[in-house]
């Protein structure tokens, strides 16, 4: 079951990991942070829950991508998120002739490097109030505040909240969205 | 979202081919098919005070733009860009053994093998009659903000389509000269003793020494724009751009084998079917981002160094650490210039 996340929790989950950024407290070594991490990658670490993103990550050949050195954060849409799509686009965006639009919308929702919820809470307090993040589509989210979520926002004003964060695997980290980011 | 969806209706629909799912090529080195030969490491990257860009290709990212050392010192740069970001000399010096990278300054160094590099371009290409050619160099515009209408097109640059082509084996032209490649480049392709790149209209062109002829052409970020272009899986992959490219830091994981070979272009690594030339999947995607002597772009705001190198690379008053394409870099919070390459991590 999804725990929606909140950034009371995030910031609890990753207090290490915060802690090395500011203060001298025992810091994780890079051994222990790959043991944090597991073996997993991106790719193999999608579960049952995650079906229709790692499906649409094979039908264009990113699953290669996931499955790689990185490090990558990536939004991985629940599959809630594709049935909030008009009806059938989902299915449009899985035949094989729309394979360059489903790799531009995938793209869109991984971030290089390892970024965890806290990080993204913090550039938005810095940020007074929103952070920016870069996308291989092209393209940057803008990151907010709704309470204690983060609420993701697409150029097109498209909204995505964080509802599952900071899971650890050996090639980067994963976040899971409630709906699906177009790139601009 | 309707927008969305009436670009999906609209778009154009790549050439399709069966998705056949295959195992990675890791850590085969440059074997197999691989047309180039494997550069040695530790290749030194010059800096200079370049007059960069802001180019228009990206929407809200920064862009790299004309990476020549000399241009604003000759006034032949394309004159637009960042004034921030120009900085002292750099010479970006990669140590042997731990992947460590420190920052020299200075007008100039030797490389490995003697050859000088950083400020003085000329001796650089003293063995090579481009020599004339960077002398007389007067500029050229930036990126595919440029580009005829028309010829903003994926795979091609601002280039007509088949003109790749003919480019290779054919001298480099004048006024690509004296330009050096973006500095987002720099630490992917560096010149050596067998190769040395250069960049222009939208492309890297490496260019042999041993008879001073483009062999290579590497578009970047091609004009349908960033993310925009990525190649589909089942595309054929352009013939003109095919050689071993991968850039210089994934080149352990992605060695040619006789199944596959292993290409860069459009911002991802593409995994290449020997036998049909279609991408048969996507690697590794790099952003190409983040320069030293650039500033740090929209976008990188947040932390996001891998777990593995937080307690060496924390964000403080003093300095910012940001990962991009397999190097973290050092920055300077109140410049926002990127200062260092301070590790590599793949």
């Amino acid at each position: 079951m999804r725990i929606a996340m909140t950034l009371f929790a995030a910031s609890a989950m990753t207090l290490a990991a915060c802690d090395t950024q500011t203060s001298d407290a025992a810091a994780p070594t890079s051994e222990a942070a790959k043991d944090a991490a597991g073996d997993k990658t991106i790719a193999s670490g999608l579960t049952a829950e995650d079906s229709k993103f790692a499906d649409a990550a094979k039908a264009s050949g990113l699953d290669a991508t996931l499955a790689g050195p990185g490090p990558y954060t990536v939004l991985v849409p629940v599959n809630a998120a594709f049935d909030k799509l008009p009806a059938g686009q989902a299915d449009t965006l899985m035949k094989p002739e729309s394979r360059a639009q489903l790799t531009k919308v995938l793209t869109g929702h991984i971030l290089p490097g390892e970024i965890l919820a806290a990080d993204i809470g913090k550039a938005i307090d810095i940020g007074k109030g929103k952070a920016s993040l870069a996308t291989f589509g092209g393209g940057t989210i803008t990151a907010t505040k709704d309470g204690d979520n983060i609420v993701l926002t697409d150029s097109a004003g498209g909204k995505a909240s964080i509802s599952g964060s900071d899971e650890r695997r050996s090639n980067g980290v994963v976040h899971h969205v409630d709906a699906i980011l177009i790139p601009g | 979202m309707s927008k969305f969806l009436l670009a999906l209706g609209a778009a154009a629909l790549a050439i399709t081919a069966p998705a056949i799912a295959q195992p990675e090529g890791k850590g085969g080195g440059n074997k197999g098919g691989g047309q180039q030969k494997a550069e040695r490491g530790g290749g030194n990257q010059g800096g200079g005070n370049a007059g960069r860009g802001n180019g228009g290709g990206r929407e809200t990212r920064g862009n790299p733009g004309n990476g020549g050392g000399q241009m604003a010192r000759q006034g032949g740069g394309n004159g637009r860009g960042n004034d921030q970001a120009r900085g002292p000399d750099r010479v970006i010096e990669k140590a042997r053994g731990n992947n460590r990278v420190d920052i020299a300054r200075g007008k100039g160094r030797n490389d490995d093998n003697g050859r000088i590099v950083g400020d003085d371009r000329r001796d650089f290409d003293r063995d090579s009659n481009v020599l004339a050619i960077a002398r007389n160099f007067g500029g050229f515009g930036g990126r595919y903000d440029n580009c005829p209408p028309g010829l903003a097109k994926k795979d091609n640059g601002c280039m007509p389509p088949g003109q790749a082509r003919k480019y290779l084996g054919s001298r480099l032209q004048q006024n690509y000269a004296n330009s050096l490649i973006p500095y987002q480049y720099r630490s992917w392709y560096r010149d050596n003793d067998d190769y040395f790149y250069r960049y222009g209209d939208n492309n890297i062109y490496r260019v042999s020494r041993s008879n001073n002829l483009i062999d290579g052409i590497i578009p970047l970020l091609s004009g349908s724009g960033y993310g925009g272009g990525y190649y589909a899986l089942g595309d054929q992959f352009p013939s003109s751009y095919d050689f071993y490219n991968v850039p210089y830091q994934y080149r352990s994981f992605y060695g040619d084998t006789s199944d596959y070979r292993y290409r860069y272009g459009d911002g991802a690594i593409y995994r290449i079917n020997s036998g049909s030339g279609v991408v048969d999947g996507i690697v590794a995607l790099l952003a190409g981002d983040l320069g030293v002597g650039t500033r740090l772009p929209v976008g990188y705001d947040t932390y996001n160094v891998p777990f593995a190198y937080r307690d060496r690379y924390a964000d403080s008053a003093d300095n910012w650490y940001r990962y991009n394409d397999g190097y973290i870099y050092q920055v300077d919070p109140k410049t926002r210039l990127i200062s260092a390459v301070i590790d590599a991590i793949v």
